[in-house]
């Protein structure tokens, strides 16, 4: 938090606002609304996703600047010296709240699992916290749900949108991909791909960005929609996805001890809440019911035959060394799996380098 | 013969603004929008084709199959709802409604591929010229209109023959930008589009703006229910606006400009491409480019910053303020947008001067306003008042009131956007006069100029349905309070919502109260000061539409 009283260079005190009676100074370029988040004050939003260029649909982020008539969207206004700003004055709270009575209004109840995506849980905090019933405002209802797209990654829940935008901003934006688009307008802007068709068939690459944007759950998670019915709560542990040499941070969802879903951190260094499909939604093979339990060795009838772990280790030594001996040193060149464990690529690393002396040792991730 | 997608995409990629002409040309071939041609379109343009899809389906008037274009579409404004819409409707096969289509001050217009007939029946429709503006009953003195009654007006012969393009060439050879500037400033001379910002100070603001090239952008979009003034204007005296712009790009620095018409003025479009190559035959544009686009259907894109996005290609939402287009107009660079009317009245003050223009106002006020004015008035029709002109000269001098034996009840300020004023304001004293701070005091604005006058046979909780419904038909869909509360309001007009009065008004009234603090645009800030009106004005017309509902 960066609030002063006095400001020492003749620069730094041009650039000062008040905030809610609390003199703030800020830096060129910065709005309102991160002005507000630096003092925390709690300041609602729904379009907004900070690594995203400020939209300004929702509204709900007004506040008030002295000597305006109309509050401002926070998110889109630059902080200017000497404004004097009111970030939670009775007016634009109640603003706020029909805002959210009316964007309430506009979907059918249900409960969103927070499996369905990271920010999935954004209007129904905001609803607690305004305490906003669903019963005022009522009326139609907007968005029209893609139960026909099949795609195993992706549900398109749009009875539940609220045409925030994010998912095609972040699709546009962060990924370069521009699958999706708002279609008609009004009350009846629809998000959709081109010629009203189906993800797959469009320029979506499922990376899942959209999911993770979306603060209702009208899109979400599939595959870790599996594991709703599960009982345990969801442990998220952070991990890098071990796909490529980027080094996505993520955190791995976990219910009991089954891993149901991958997500991106949004403060990943290397990656920003972003993934790959790979990386958001190839996990299936950890827990497959195709993995091995047991090791197997080879028999002399060329068959592969369960064995004990003493078995195995033994043949692969004999293996190795026989190798080292025939050929030398660099006569054995090893290659990590993307799918391994990060401590096993540890481990052949350090086997390799250790045990032959030899830096011949790649990984199949490397990008 | 039919060009192929190649041909038209040739002939336009390397145009300045070109996607909406491209569509336009494909649009116009077929008779509605293809997959293929979508898809070629995107190639072409290097566009992505689900933004490229989105961006097509926000314009009402592109059709996605056939008949497409080919089907008749019959102007449901509230003015011609009760001139013959239905009639026309069951008459034409494959018809459909489309917005008020600024045709007010004559039969209900249908508009069909690139014909509008007027008419209130079926086989009663006919090619009819925008109505002239009556002869002036006023005696102060008209400035845009001055001259447009003068034969030939529209040729570049009739134009110059009244003293045309005397006031650009004189601008060009005699003074220089600062000069023109400053007559345009000590005019008065203010936004005749809706917004009211001051023209000199517009323009000063785009001459100092670092970074070019320049663009002039002439709001031709009119999409406001009530308003055809600026159709008067094009149609009458198109020599007048082109000679305008090119003193706005003299004043400015521009190189380029658009005309942005409104896909509704077919005709308009002709004479104006007319009107332009007569003026560049003979040099008179040399240095300045300037092109027409059509619309497609789409109110909003008659909002400044949605009418740019809608040239640049890109989904017509409106942007973010500041930065404003003074700076960040047309492909980020400095562009004056300015409506017709406020164009067309340059050139005269050039001519006559600052205080010549000033004085034509009434009291503290300058200059003039013309008042599109329909509805219920013996003589509708397009009048150039005095600002400041008390309403009641007006609605009964110059109009000549309403049909014997009937009272006005209630007329709209501003077309839709202003709400309306009832009795109390219509009779009450002082009276009202047609000027901002008189109008805003009374929670109304003038605005672009549009007055829909309702006797006393009108439902005004009908009116206001379909005045909101006419918003939540053009609400974007950018921002929450107007994309969800146009919606609920039109509801509330027609039979939704709360049944007891009370909880109805406590809903209206707070939808109202967060669309004008917090919406993005002036569409969803003007919306409500049709309920709060109605509210206002018309109590009993609410509670009876209530107790109706119970029964
Ligand atoms: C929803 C909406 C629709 C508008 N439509 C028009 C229009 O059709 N024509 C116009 O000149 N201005 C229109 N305006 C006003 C423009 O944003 C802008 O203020 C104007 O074109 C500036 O020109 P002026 O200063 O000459 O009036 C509209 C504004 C809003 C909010
Ligand atoms: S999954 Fe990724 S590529 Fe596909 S629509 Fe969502 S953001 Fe775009
Ligand atoms: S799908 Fe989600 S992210 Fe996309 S517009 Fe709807 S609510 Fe917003
Ligand atoms: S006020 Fe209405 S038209 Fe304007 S940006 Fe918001 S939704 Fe769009
Ligand atoms: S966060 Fe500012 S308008 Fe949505």
């Amino acid at each position: 938090m960066t609030t002063h009283t006095t400001a020492s260079t003749p620069e730094a005190r041009e650039l000062v606002l008040t905030m809610d009676g609390q003199e703030v100074s800020f830096s060129v370029g910065e709005t309102l609304y991160q002005v507000s988040q630096r003092l925390r004050t709690e300041v609602p939003t729904l379009c907004y996703d900070d690594r995203l260029d400020p939209f300004g649909g929702c509204r709900l982020c007004v506040v008030e600047v002295e000597g305006q008539r109309n509050p401002v969207a926070s998110c889109t206004t630059q902080a200017l010296p000497g404004m004097v700003v009111h970030t939670r004055s009775e007016r634009v709270e109640r603003h706020r709240k029909t805002l959210l009575e009316l964007v309430v209004s506009e979907n059918p109840e249900a409960r969103i699992d927070p499996l369905r995506g990271h920010a999935s849980q954004e209007l129904h905090h905001l609803r607690e916290r305004y305490g906003v019933t669903g019963e005022r405002m009522q009326g139609r209802k907007s968005g029209h749900s893609r139960p026909d797209d099949d795609n195993p990654f992706i549900a398109r829940d749009y009875d539940q949108c609220i045409s925030c935008y994010r998912c095609v901003r972040v699709c546009a934006e962060r990924e370069g991909d521009y699958a999706i688009s708002v279609k008609g307008r009004g009350f009846a802007t629809q998000i959709t791909v081109e010629f009203d068709g189906h993800l797959r068939d469009s320029a979506c690459t499922f990376c899942g960005q959209c999911v993770q944007t979306c603060p209702t759950g009208a899109l979400a998670d599939r595959k870790a929609l599996r594991a709703e019915a599960r009982p345990e709560p969801i442990v998220a542990t952070r991990s890098i996805c071990p796909y490529c040499g980027v080094g996505c941070s993520v955190d791995l969802l976990s219910k009991g001890d089954r891993l149901v879903g991958i997500r991106p951190a949004m403060d990943g260094p290397a990656n920003l809440g972003a993934l790959c499909v790979k990386g958001q939604f190839a996990f299936d093979w950890v827990q497959s019911e195709d993995r091995l339990t047991t090791p197997l060795v080879r028999g002399k009838d060329g068959q592969l035959h369960p064995a004990t772990w003493d078995e195995a280790l033994d043949r692969a030594a004999a293996g190795f060394a026989k190798a080292r001996d025939e050929h030398g040193q660099h006569g054995t060149y090893a290659i990590a799996s993307g799918r391994a464990p990060h401590e096993s690529a540890y481990a052949i690393q350090k086997f390799i380098r250790v045990s032959y002396g030899s830096n011949y040792i790649d990984n199949c991730s490397r990008a | 013969m039919k060009h192929s997608n190649d041909e038209l995409i040739a002939r336009w990629r390397g145009e300045p603004a070109p996607l909406l002409p491209l569509l336009h040309a494909l649009h116009d071939r077929d008779g509605y929008l293809s997959d293929d041609a979508l898809r070629a379109v995107a190639k072409g343009l290097r566009l992505p084709i689900a933004d490229l899809f989105g961006t097509v389906t926000f314009y009402h008037h592109f059709s996605r199959q056939p008949p497409g274009k080919a089907a008749p579409r019959v102007c449901d404004g509230p003015v011609c709802k009760h001139r013959g819409t239905q009639a026309l409707l069951q008459g034409l096969p494959g018809a459909t409604v489309m917005p008020c289509a600024g045709r007010c001050d004559g039969p209900v217009p249908v508009l069909q591929g690139d014909l509008v007939r007027v008419g209130s029946t079926p086989d009663g429709l006919a090619e009819e010229p925008s109505p002239l503006p009556p002869p002036y009953p006023g005696d102060r003195g008209e400035c845009v209109f001055a001259e447009i009654r003068t034969h030939d007006r529209a040729t570049l012969a009739g134009y110059r023959s009244t003293g045309g393009y005397r006031a650009l060439t004189a601008a060009r050879d005699t003074m220089t930008p600062n000069e023109i500037i400053d007559v345009i400033t000590a005019s008065g001379l203010a936004g005749r589009g809706g917004a009211g910002f001051p023209t000199g100070r517009k323009w000063k603001a785009v001459a100092q703006a670092p970074g070019g090239p320049k663009t002039i952008v002439c709001n031709a979009d009119e999409g406001e229910p009530g308003c055809f003034k600026d159709r008067a204007l094009m149609d009458h005296d198109p020599h007048a606006l082109v000679e305008g712009m090119a003193i706005a790009a003299l004043a400015t620095g521009a190189t380029r400009g658009f005309i942005y018409l409104r896909y509704e003025y077919p005709q308009t479009l002709v004479i104006l491409e007319d009107a332009i190559a007569e003026a560049q035959r003979v040099g008179l544009l040399d240095g300045f480019d300037l092109y027409v686009r059509r619309g497609a259907g789409a109110y909003v894109c008659g909002e400044e910053t949605s009418l740019l996005n809608s040239l640049e290609g890109k989904h017509p939402f409106p942007r973010n303020r500041p930065p404003y287009p003074v700076t960040h107009g047309f492909e980020d660079r400095p562009t004056v947008v300015n409506n017709v009317e406020t164009l067309c009245a340059v050139a005269p003050i050039l001519r006559h001067g600052a205080a010549w223009y000033r004085d034509l106002g009434l009291g503290d006020h300058a200059g003039t306003k013309v008042i599109s004015l329909s509805g219920d008035v013996q003589r509708p029709g397009n009048y150039e008042v005095p600002i400041g002109l008390p309403l009641r000269t007006l609605l009964h001098e110059w109009a000549g009131g309403p049909a014997p034996g009937r009272t006005i009840q209630a007329v709209t300020m501003a077309g839709l956007s202003g709400g309306l004023l009832g009795p109390d304001a219509l009779q009450g004293t002082p009276a009202v006069t047609l000027d901002e701070p008189c109008l805003r005091a009374r929670g109304a604005f003038l605005g672009a100029g549009g007055i829909m006058v309702f006797d006393d046979t009108r439902h005004m909780v009908e009116l206001a349905h379909e005045a909101m419904e006419f918003f939540a038909h053009e609400s974007c869909g950018k921002c929450f309070p107007c994309r969800i509360g146009t919606q609920r309001l039109t509801e509330r007009l027609s039979g939704g919502g709360p049944v007891t009065l009370d909880a109805w008004t406590a809903e209206v009234t707070d939808i109202g109260d967060a669309m004008k603090a917090t919406s993005a645009c002036g569409l969803g800030t003007a919306a409500p000061l049709i309920t709060d009106s109605l509210l206002r004005y018309f109590p009993d017309q609410v509670a009876r539409h209530l107790a109706g509902r119970k029964a």
